[in-house]
């Protein structure tokens, strides 16, 4: 029979299921773990995870985004394979990406993030998260349930991050839209984890960052956007645009899921601790330490990986250059060398901000403290209006036989859906829909007007034949050019500016008259 | 290249190279030193890269933020001398800058 540690964390639905058994049967091998038959390490140990995280000379970050179990995009040589990675950077899950940068290059790229997430920032953004939390909490208790993770969490968390980065109300829905069709980051279905699809969030998202940065550098303003469009490197240089366009996108990616699952996962262990809820609701002031003891039991972020770029150990064990390391963060956050009881929920552990829920060091979570303040609000909103939360047991089953369905993720714990009962508080109102901001898609139907390079998307223009073919005519390779679906809510003249000699004014200019002379279309 | 001085919490005194730009707490975190534990990575939101710098230095430095300021006000071992090492980024000019870890909270 198949023992548990002989399965694939990667792809088993059973791991996904119960990771910590899992993680429990690896540790009982060891706290580094030479799977047998695979060609990664396993880390469950809590100081030798610190210690992979510390050494960020001899293991590089460039598989943090595809996990070790991927393979290499080469084949590693000899006792450095510092250049190997480099030259393959490209060929990478992710490779363009923060979370997967080494180096001093990450650590300019990193240093534009740090004014974002400050206690002033986030103070000045806490009016914005209360009252949304609010609205949001006071719809779900006046419904009498809610589930947690599409209906609240999810447009939460999303509708946070767009106010911090100033994203526009109009266009938020898209990105909302383009997050929800997608499959989780680490999803266990290998295929799915490809980045290049025109309806990928990062390139749906990427297309509107990029007009944002580009107006932001041409008109500063003083929101957040323009001061990360404008930010200097730490050295004076300045960043290309494309660079802030991928950051700005990935922090609005890599906020969503995790942030979300984590008030999720918080929820499960207010709902099933006995006692922890009236605690919680009796003494608010407790729910930071509540946070962290959830991140250390069940943070929502499993695993991270690292791959070997010179011959290095990880304690006594040799490690060749080469060798791929997934670091099970949930595992290091269960290690009884370093946590009494740690399957225990207990609150106010002494040290419990030390767990590695986020990470450590120079890759540690930039957004931990936005996920610290955006969950504690919404969580405090919805122990201010419920008297009670349970959950729905026509969905999940009765307590102690619980059914829970879990993102299909390596890297994510969080639940795919959390059905919520609650019991309204006594002497609650539900207020009036008041100015509390609020999605709304944006109106659809536009005045007639024609088509024109400055004024029509590159997506409409694409979207009708006679214009594609005015466009292929004049711009031969454009429309079929895989860069130019980031370009799709672009204009061909905003464009322009990130390509002058491709996309001269002459040609443009041509392209007008011949538009021009089309009929005015409604869209 | 500017160099740090840093003394550990156990008075061992290492220096540093220390690219300009780089912030006092960065280069101390890719070093082999572990004092820091630098929790939040640089956002000023944590206080686990509290130092005490040299006095020749405390007045050169820039001045502090009031989030810098708050959150040293949470230490035990704060005094005239105290920074977090996040917010101190290296030029040429501090080249030489000695800071003592300071005590765990």
């Amino acid at each position: 029979m198949q023992t548990l540690e002989d399965r694939d964390y990667f792809t088993d639905y059973e791991i996904l299921k119960d990771p910590y058994a899992y993680f429990e049967a690896i540790r009982a091998k060891g706290p580094i773990y030479q799977i047998p038959g695979r060609d990664y390490v396993i880390v469950t140990g809590f100081e030798e995870t610190l210690e992979v995280l510390k050494n960020v000379e001899d293991f590089s970050a460039i598989i943090g985004v595809q996990g070790a179990a991927a393979p290499l995009p080469f084949e590693p040589k000899g006792s450095d394979i510092t250049a190997q990675v480099e030259a393959h950077r490209t060929q990478f899950l992710g490779g363009d990406l923060l979370v997967n940068y080494d180096g001093q290059h990450h650590t300019f790229v990193r240093a534009l993030l740090a004014p974002l997430f400050t206690p002033s920032r986030l103070k000045a953004n806490e009016q914005f998260i209360s009252q949304l939390a609010d609205q949001l909490v006071r719809d779900a208790v006046t419904r009498g349930g809610c589930e947690l993770i599409k209906e609240v969490s999810t447009p939460f968390v999303s509708l946070v991050i767009a106010d911090l980065l100033g994203v526009p109300a109009d266009d938020r829905q898209v990105f909302m839209d383009a997050i929800d069709a997608a499959p989780p980051p680490g999803s266990l279905e290998s295929e799915q984890n490809d980045f290049s699809s025109a309806t990928h969030p990062l390139v749906v998202m990427g297309s509107y960052f990029a007009q944002y940065v580009q107006d932001r550098r041409a008109n500063p303003g003083k929101d957040v956007l323009s001061e990360l469009a404008n930010a200097k490197f730490p050295d004076g240089s300045t960043p290309d645009s494309g660079e802030i366009v991928r950051l700005a996108t990935f922090l609005f990616g890599a906020g969503q899921d995790t942030s979300a699952k984590l008030l999720g996962n918080s929820m499960r262990f207010i709902i099933e601790q006995p006692g922890l809820q009236d605690q919680l609701r009796k003494d608010p002031s407790l729910i930071p330490q509540f946070l962290e003891e959830v991140l250390r039991l069940e943070g929502s972020t499993k695993q991270t990986a690292r791959l070997a770029r010179r011959d290095t150990r990880i304690g006594d064990l040799k490690i060749p250059a080469g060798t791929k390391v997934m670091l099970a963060l949930a595992a290091g956050n269960r290690d009884p060398r370093r946590w009494e009881n740690p399957q225990d929920f207990v609150l106010n552990r002494p040290k419990i901000k030390e767990h590695i829920a986020f990470g450590r060091g120079k890759h540690v979570c930039a957004g931990a403290p936005l996920a610290r303040v955006e969950v504690r609000i919404i969580l405090e909103k919805f122990l201010e209006h419920s008297a009670a939360i349970d959950l729905d047991a026509n969905k999940h089953g009765p307590r102690g036989a619980r059914i829970l369905d879990y993102e299909p993720s390596f890297i994510i714990r969080g639940l795919a859906n959390l059905n919520l009962k609650l019991t309204p508080a006594p002497g609650f109102v539900h207020s009036v829909r008041s100015a509390a901001p609020k999605a709304q898609r944006p109106a659809m139907v536009e005045t007639v007007k024609g088509y024109s390079t400055a004024a029509t998307k590159i997506g409409d223009l694409l979207a009708d034949p006679a214009t594609k073919a005015l466009l292929d005519k004049h711009l031969p390779g454009v429309s079929s050019d895989p860069r130019i679906a980031m370009a799709k809510a672009m204009t061909l003249r905003a464009v322009q500016a990130f390509a002058p000699d491709q996309f001269t004014r002459e040609v443009l200019d041509a392209l007008d008259a011949e538009l021009a002379k089309l009929a005015p279309q409604a869209r | 290249m500017a160099k740090l001085i840093v003394t550990t919490r156990d008075g061992e005194t290492h220096t540093l190279e220390a690219p300009t730009g780089l912030s006092v707490m960065e280069v101390i975190r890719d070093s082999s030193i572990s004092d820091i534990l630098a929790l939040c990575g640089g956002a000023c939101s944590c206080a686990t890269c509290h130092v005490h710098v040299a006095k020749e230095f405390a007045d050169i430095l820039p001045p502090m933020s009031e989030d810098e300021n708050g959150l040293l006000e949470g230490s035990d071992h704060r005094d005239a001398r105290s920074r977090l090492a996040c917010q101190i980024r290296m030029t040429d000019s501090l080249s030489g800058l000695s800071v003592t870890i300071a005590k765990e909270d």
